[in-house]
């Protein structure tokens, strides 16, 4: 992966003078996880790592860039949330320049420090192999890559970016994993209503309404305007029950349905770890029986719920 | 003060069920993927393995609580008027926390110095600090976003606490910090330790004295205070913020709240939540202008607040208690020592930038 | 715990309204009683201190009391109809009930102005503050100077306090001058932009102290007069105004720096306002 690495700094480099950042990933605090990395000079560029740590989309920083000319490294799936911004004209073809990538995986952080039996203070932490080699405070240990996984590698559909302007490295296919973890969907789509309010219910009780997840939605566009904490129209409500949080996370969803990529920026941002992209999940499902649809694949299509057609396919309302 | 008092660990959940007979008692336990500071739950067990995901801080300012409660009412005057009932709701409810850790409780007592403030009394905060027990858990093994030892606070540090528990073999010793933790632990029926304390503060050490040394951050007010115009310096920092609420409501010291009016026909309730300063909304006027529009205002005054503001308030208390919950927690792992080892290393007008 | 508006620093009044005045077409005064005699008798402020009106159901907003603390029949604030609060508030009528947090913040330095000349510069809504000094001044004659008043506002019918204007120009112990940006065919006062008013008006920094208040971008051509008229930094005195919420220095959204404008102001004198870091 070394030279793949250098290759990528050598691209960024090259670009850099005709852009006015690159955001790309550097090491973070605690050698789990990466942090972006928004390059704006030449010795910037020694910082950026590229391994299973990058699991960040940086595709939601693009529509508050808008007007600059930016670089952007993408995964596979961020690539997906850059071609929807694209359908959506919330960004500019001719002002980005994305360096794809072809990934194996992102890897989930709170995943590796609960399976990492080594102690809390994280002294080294190396990708070798197929394993993450952490050296802590009680000793060394190694986690499998393919165990520590994001779940949503488990459903990857394509590993290389498109669109892109210059691909680094070997074109491939997506990760083949054994054991996809059962998703929250499946679960819930085998529960009864009153069973599925109740998991709600739960899960929102433990929201703190930090907002992360609207903030880390690379399609969420109201962000400074959001309506969860607008008085008038006055849809949500600041008191904690549980329904006032789902309201929102109905609306986000309702409002991401037919865009969402399922990049899983949203749960991956949540601090309490809620599953909050099944109810994206779940609408996407709608919209692919309803419309054949799937997004951000296209940067030419138009998304079904931009638009009118007197007549669907698949809605018969006027056979009811 | 010096009651000291025992437990075998086996015996911490039976002892906290009797206690929880005459008190709530909030207790770290795991729910899905997070660990908080929930109502003790026998059947549930508690979590004191490391750092509990949220702070304690909810047990004396909770997420939400209903300030008043209000009621419009028909007179029988002629012409009709209406009428307008309110009352005040003053928390009355014996707590004790237990499991909060040193930087935790060390928490409290930055949020003591706003809200307990001599002739201006948050009456909420104080009706409930005044009946919460804060049973501390000197830690064992700090994580490596734990900086407490940076910013004037230590891994077994007893600021803030009422009792402080350490782990000593198979036991949890409990000594008094406090008249209020004194007057409690006598109260309960546990076997002497007083032998022990002597150990458990040789336990403590030991754990202070192999937790990695870093610069202090202390001498941070004037430097980061000198910053202020140098927005350069803060945009670097700020580039990857989502400007989400994720380290504000985290943060055992973070206290800000809003102030809003429930309604549901002619009743309802005035509740105060946590807010963030780096929401947009925070500082946005009813005439659209905004002080902090930009999040790099914002994150110059989230670290501002901390590392500057409150210092000059209190004596050069930082408003950090280095437990690194928001390096921790962050969406894009923002780390709050690097910023603020930035800008003390900072040199202005160069042609530097921030990347950290 | 008891029910005391002293010791729960949210715990507001409970108040009546006696009287609404329509001053223009978005502006609404309003004056209140407490509704407790006791507490009436007792309330006791100074001229600049703010208060946190309730509408219940909607919230609280600032407004500054700008009846004097000379005459305690009443308070009054005067309300411009801008948001959510403003604009319920401007629904109540004489007798409604309302809550009210006051007083909060600090005052207009009226002690350390004793003996000096006041030049009062006052931009539509900005009005309200100096009223309230002004009145207290007017109450207290013999303690002040030379009282001047340079009143503005976009036309003649954005005037508030319009009913009081005349006894204001008629009086001997203070002089007047009014300003619009826009005339009308009747309007027999200056026509022209605060700043360059003032400018004609040349008053003299000697021994004087100049307050004003209005809109941001007046406030910032009237500090450059006051300057280009001799007038010192330490001698400007203006009243801010921010979001707030709790009005007590806690919940943290009206500080500038270390600084909260609900507590250590409103008021600030232009040499304190330059103390303060540039985020208003």
């Amino acid at each position: 992966m070394g030279s793949q690495l250098e290759d990528l700094k050598t691209a960024i480099r090259q670009a850099l003078p005709d852009l006015d950042v690159v955001i790309a990933w550097a090491a973070g605090p605690d050698g789990l996880a990466h942090t972006p990395l928004f390059i704006t000079s030449e010795s910037d560029v020694d910082l950026v790592q590229w391994d299973p740590r990058c699991s960040q989309n940086l595709a939601g920083y693009l529509p508050g860039l808008r007007g600059k000319k930016v670089g952007i490294v993408a995964k596979g799936c961020d690539a997906r949330s850059i071609t929807e911004l694209l359908q959506e004209k919330l960004i500019d073809r001719e002002q980005l320049t994305v360096f794809g990538l072809h990934c194996q995986g992102a890897l989930d952080p709170e995943k590796i420090a609960a399976m990492a039996d080594c102690g809390r203070y994280v002294r080294s932490a190396e990708i070798n192999g197929g394993e993450l080699k952490i050296v802590s405070s009680k000793g060394a240990c190694a986690i499998s890559l393919e165990n520590g996984l994001l779940a949503k590698c488990f459903r990857c559909t394509g590993a290389d970016a498109q669109p892109c302007d210059q691909f680094i490295g070997e074109h491939g296919a997506p990760p083949v994993l054994k054991d996809a973890p059962a998703t929250t969907l499946d679960r819930l789509e085998a529960m009864s209503m009153e069973e599925r309010f109740q998991f709600w219910e739960e899960q929102m009780g433990q929201c703190i309404r930090c907002y992360a997840c609207r903030s880390a939605c690379p399609l969420c566009v109201c962000q400074d305007h959001c309506a969860a904490q607008s008085r008038e129209p006055h849809w949500v409500d600041q008191t904690d029950h549980p329904r006032e949080k789902l309201m929102f996370q109905a609306m986000h969803a309702l409002h991401t349905a037919g865009r969402c990529t399922e990049c899983g920026e949203c749960e991956r941002a949540c601090p309490v770890g809620l599953p909050i992209m099944t109810m994206k999940q779940a609408l996407n499902r709608q919209i692919k029986a309803l419309f054949d649809y799937e997004a951000g694949l296209d940067s030419e299509k138009t998304p079904p719920l931009f638009q009118f057609r007197e007549n669907e396919e698949h809605i018969k309302e006027r056979k009811w | 003060m010096g009651a000291a008092r025992c437990i075998k660990k086996d015996a911490l959940l039976t002892w906290l069920e009797e206690v929880g007979k005459s008190r709530l008692v909030l207790a770290p336990r795991a729910q899905g993927k997070s660990t908080a500071f929930l109502p003790f739950d026998p059947a549930k067990g508690i979590s004191l393995s490391g750092l509990a995901t949220s702070s304690p801080k909810q047990a004396l300012i909770p997420r939400h609580e209903a300030l008043l409660e209000f009621r419009y009412t028909k007179t029988d005057q002629v012409p009709a008027q209406t009428g307008l009932a309110v009352r005040e709701l003053i928390p009355n409810q014996p707590t004790l926390v237990f499991g909060a850790r040193p930087c935790d409780a060390r928490g409290f007592t930055v949020l003591d110095r706003v809200y307990d403030a001599g002739a201006k009394r948050d009456v909420y905060y104080c009706a409930r600090r005044d009946k919460t027990i804060v049973a501390t858990v000197a830690c064992t093994e700090p994580a490596d976003t734990c900086f407490c030892n940076r910013v004037g606070g230590g891994p077994g540090d007893s600021a803030g606490s009422d009792i402080l528990v350490t782990e000593l073999d198979q036991l949890y010793v409990l000594e008094a910090v406090t008249q209020r933790g004194e007057a409690f632990l006598l109260e309960q029926k546990l076997p002497d330790a007083t032998e022990l304390a002597d150990k458990a503060q040789a336990a403590r050490a030991a754990v202070r004295a192999a937790m990695p040394e870093g610069d202090s951050l202390l001498g941070a007010p004037d430097k980061v205070g000198a910053l202020f115009d140098e927005m350069p310096f803060w945009d670097g920092v700020a580039a990857k913020c989502l400007s989400c609420g994720a380290c504000s409501y985290l943060c055992p010291t973070c206290y800000c709240f809003n102030i809003t009016d429930e309604s549901k026909g002619g009743q309802g309730v005035r509740v105060r939540t946590w807010d963030n300063c780096m929401s947009f909304q925070f500082t946005l006027e009813g005439s659209g202008h905004n002080p902090r529009a930009t999040k790099s205002q914002r994150m110059r005054n989230r670290v501002g607040h901390k590392f500057c503001y409150y210092p000059t308030l209190h004596d050069g208390a930082l408003s950090c208690v280095g437990c690194g919950r928001c390096i921790a927690h962050c969406p894009v792992s923002m780390d709050i020592r690097r910023i603020v080892s930035k800008a003390l290393t900072y040199e202005k007008a160069a042609k530097e930038h921030s990347n950290v | 715990m008891s029910e005391n508006p002293g010791t729960n620093l949210y715990l507001p009044f409970m108040a009546t309204i006696q009287e609404v005045v329509r001053e223009t077409q978005n502006i609404k005064t309003f004056r209140v009683t407490l509704n407790d005699p006791e507490q009436m008798r007792n309330f006791r402020f100074a001229p600049g201190q703010v208060g946190q009106l309730s509408v219940f159901g909607v919230g609280e907003s600032t407004f500054v009391i700008n009846s004097p603390p000379t005459r305690m029949e009443y308070l009054q604030f005067s309300v411009m109809r801008v948001g959510e609060l403003t604009t319920r508030l401007h629904k109540l009528r004489k007798g409604d009930q309302i809550g009210v947090r006051a007083p909060l913040g600090n005052s207009f330095p009226f002690e350390d102005m004793k003996g000096k000349n006041v030049v009062f510069v006052g931009g539509g809504i900005g009005m309200a503050p100096l009223r309230t000094l002004l009145l207290y001044m007017l109450d207290n004659r013999t303690d002040y100077g030379d009282i001047t008043l340079l009143y503005g506002a976009r036309s003649p019918s954005d005037m508030a306090f319009s009913y009081e204007l005349p006894d204001w120009l008629a009086r001997k112990d203070m002089s007047t001058v009014l300003t619009v940006d826009n005339g009308t065919p009747d309007w027999a006062h200056k026509v022209g932009l605060i700043p360059n008013v003032l400018k004609e008006m040349n008053p003299s920094p000697e021994n004087s102290v100049a307050v004003t208040c209005g809109p941001p971008i007046m406030i910032k051509f009237t500090i450059q007069a006051l300057h280009a008229l001799g007038f010192q930094d330490e001698q400007i005195i203006t009243t801010l105004e921010k979001r707030m919420k709790c009005g007590v220095g806690i919940c943290g959204r009206c500080n500038i720096g270390s600084k909260y404008v609900c507590q250590d102001g409103p008021v600030f004198t232009y040499a304190q306002l330059r103390e303060l870091p540039n985020e208003l």
